[in-house]
């Protein structure tokens, strides 16, 4: 039995996902058991559900034995523990955003997603126009890079508001390539992790044949002025940026995949528009 | 008499209003080649797009400059109903792709800073 308690997103948090994957990795046509207390941030559903599927691809049971019952409401308002047998309940509070397993070919889906998740949702925290636009925007950034960039099957979001802190968590987790394969497979070098990441969030930094390397930059700037943060978790590498600054760490062994986890504060009041506006005739 | 001046209307090209994927981008970027090939001009019009992403805009418009000259380019598109949040990612898009383009050694420049990493 693997026991979670107190799963934020902390650095120590990934690497307990991390331990639990390597723990179980090599089983097949095992039970595998999991007891959740204390806490267990709901966006982190998405990086559990990544790893429980590479396990139940090797036709591994997995069954929730003990859940904390504060847990176990929210995981079963946002789906997450609908996947594994458990009821499904209704969010009478609305700061669910739902656990969701797509292919990277199923950016439609991914589109009524976010309009019924986030866009048309009145109960949201009030946030502007602007605001939301630009979390959206990043979303989606982050999603079409895994779409185009990690060789994934099955690319697995989730969120969280917290209307008394005015934010939103989001999070999106592959079980592809990650970072550091891409472009040592690229360039022919030998990035570590953390520094693969450094790497791909500067701006014009591309792997593709087409100019690009543009949304990590853009997605980095937006969370300087939301006072928001972001977090990057590909195979050993953790990397996190925020308008305090960065920090980059390695984990003791590789997540099999990439989880970008995102901050947003939603009472932002910037119009994020430039000080002169751009005109038409000056883009090409 | 023909139309020397082509309209693409983003929406219906990639039917929706959420201009993202980069595949979409694609079918963009094809329709802007027929035209420009014919030696035409276009006129892309984002009525109605609500969100817009680097990739979308990097395989629909900044893929031209590798085919096609800047000067080309501004003399044969243009842009029309474009939100002001899309537009500031299009410039950084459109500055990205010309220099990408106009380097030949690309490949070679992104190594480079690779190799200034691992030395660091």
């Amino acid at each position: 039995m693997t026991n979670f308690t107190d799963i934020n997103n902390t650095f120590e948090s990934y690497q307990k996902i991390i331990n639990f994957y390597h723990e179980h990795k090599d089983k097949n046509f095992d039970n595998i058991s999991i007891e959740l207390q204390n806490w267990f941030a709901a966006n982190m559903c998405a990086a559990l559900g990544a790893i429980l599927d590479l396990f139940t691809e090797q036709l591994n049971f997995i069954s929730f034995n003990k859940i904390a019952k504060t847990i176990e409401q929210v995981l079963q308002k946002n789906d997450f523990l609908t996947y594994y047998g458990k009821k499904k309940e209704i969010d009478s509070n609305n700061t669910t955003i739902k656990f969701q397993k797509l292919t990277p070919e199923d950016g439609k889906y991914f589109n009524s997603y976010v309009i019924n998740e986030l866009i048309n949702r009145s109960e949201l925290p009030k946030m502007s126009i602007a605001v939301k636009e630009k979390i959206v925007e990043a979303i989606y950034e982050i999603f079409v890079n895994a779409q185009i960039h990690s060789e994934t099957k099955n690319i697995y979001t989730c969120g969280q508001f917290f209307p008394k802190k005015n934010k939103i968590e989001f999070t999106i987790a592959d079980t592809g390539i990650g970072f550091k394969n891409k472009i040592n497979k690229k360039f022919n070098r030998s990035l570590n992790a953390t520094d693969a990441i450094k790497w791909a969030v500067e701006d014009k930094h591309t792997t593709k044949d087409v100019s690009g390397g543009i949304g990590l930059a853009l997605l980095k700037e937006f969370i300087i002025l939301n006072k928001g943060k972001i977090q990057i978790i590909s195979n050993d590498g953790f990397y996190e940026f925020g308008h305090e600054g960065e920090s980059i760490k390695l984990f003791s062994a590789e997540f099999p995949g990439t989880i970008v986890n995102l901050e947003f504060c939603t009472n932002d009041n910037d119009s994020y528009l430039l000080k002169s506006e751009i005109d038409n005739n000056d883009i090409f | 008499m023909e139309n020397t001046e082509i309209n693409i209307n983003i929406v219906n090209t990639i039917g929706d209003v959420y201009a993202v994927e980069a595949e979409d981008g694609q079918k963009v970027f094809d329709l802007i080649k027929k035209v420009f090939d014919e030696k035409r001009n276009v006129v892309l019009n984002f009525i109605n797009v609500e969100i817009m992403t680097s990739a979308f805009l990097n395989t629909a418009i900044g893929q031209l400059y590798k085919d096609f000259s800047e000067d080309f380019i501004r003399d044969n598109l243009k842009v029309e109903n474009i939100s002001n949040s899309g537009k500031i990612i299009l410039k950084r898009v459109v500055d990205t792709a010309k220099m990408f383009y106009n380097d030949p050694n690309t490949f070679e420049r992104l190594q480079k800073s690779i190799d200034d990493i691992l030395n660091e």
